[in-house]
């Protein structure tokens, strides 16, 4: 748990659906890579269900529908970066800080209210 | 100053939790659409945290018949006082 | 992503390949090097090695990513594959004018990038 940030920027995501149940996630991912092709700065903030987009091991849906895990692994090329995983959520799902898709940074609710304050825009998916 | 808007219902959903600890000590809740039904005496409760910074917009509360169940520490404003929250908060969140 | 829409067919050796109202394959299936290259012939373009190690690149960021690069991400990964001499938007600009992104992504025979515009 930490309470000093890695960084600020100048959009931060808050993505709280699970992968697959509805196209939130991927949404929100869109449009985190949007703002990043144009040179923003993005943070990812996983919350609520949102982490189950970090389970390891993903595969297509059962009708072949694209999951996101291949889009979590393109973050990188496109300089995004900042990850932060709700500590709650993943006490609650009893998922290991350690055992994510992407290295994330575990965060408690006045961490993730500094995170909202220090980005110039919020967006919530 | 942050203006969190939240449009579900207590008994619906519980990203109204995730609201709560996502906000700042001066931040402000706004309560619309469902949301609306978390500002009734026998929600707001749940609310208990942001006491003093609850607000709940009176069209959705009026709509659902709900105006006059509307918990006395809640602050009842309609759309143009929407607007003023917003104008007063550096930024607005909207939860879902 | 890929359109469905067919505007019109490209003729190549023999065989019709459809294309969608901005260039792009409908079937991605279809791709070859022969139909990059009858792509590139139609803007009276001739592709070089070096359109080749790009449409390479990009290819393979799509058979990561399951999706087609924007400029930054396919800069930066031209830059990891063939050095930061050719990671750059110049050196793009050159072999694929106006917009290399949606163009490499086209004669690779890739959906149209959909996170630049």
């Amino acid at each position: 748990m930490s309470s000093s940030l890695a960084a600020n920027g100048d959009m931060l995501v808050i993505l709280r659906h699970a992968p697959h149940g509805s196209s939130w996630l991927r949404e929100g991912l869109d449009a985190a890579l949007v703002a990043a092709a144009f040179g923003q700065r993005v943070s990812l903030l996983f919350q609520g269900d949102g982490i189950m987009a970090l389970v390891p091991g993903q595969e297509p849906g059962a009708l072949g529908q694209k999951g996101t895990a291949a889009t979590l692994d393109m973050l990188a090329m496109y300089d995004i970066e900042s990850f932060y995983a709700d500590a709650s959520a993943l006490d609650r799902f009893d998922m290991a800080p350690d055992d994510l898709q992407l290295p994330s940074l575990p965060v408690d609710g006045a961490t993730i209210a500094q995170l909202i304050a220090s980005h110039r825009l919020v967006l919530t998916f | 100053m942050i203006l969190h808007i939240l449009n579900r219902s207590p008994g619906t959903s519980l990203v109204y939790r995730d609201t709560l600890s996502a906000m700042g000590p001066e931040d402000r809740l706004l309560l619309i659409e469902d949301g609306v039904l978390g500002a009734l005496t026998s929600q707001v409760r749940h609310f208990q945290s942001v006491e003093g910074r609850l607000f709940a917009l009176r069209e959705d509360l009026a709509s659902r018949g709900l105006e006059g169940r509307c918990d006395e520490t809640v602050q009842v404003v309609d759309v143009d006082g929407f607007v003023t929250l917003t104008e007063e908060a550096d930024k607005t969140v909207s939860w879902f | 992503m890929a359109s469905t829409e067919i505007d019109r067919y490209l003729v190549v050796e023999g065989r019709e390949v459809a294309l969608d109202p901005e260039g792009y394959l409908v079937n991605l299936a279809d791709w070859s090097a022969e139909v990059a290259r009858a792509m590139a012939s139609e803007e009276g373009r001739e592709l070089t090695d070096e359109h080749w190690e790009v449409i390479a690149v990009i290819r393979d960021f799509y058979a990561r990513y399951e999706a087609s690069p924007a400029m930054r991400p396919l800069v930066k990964a031209v830059a990891q594959s063939l050095g930061a001499e050719k990671g750059r938007s110049l050196h793009l600009m050159k072999l694929f004018p106006d917009s290399p992104a949606k163009e490499a992504a086209r004669l690779a025979g890739l959906p149209k990038p959909t996170n630049c515009l």
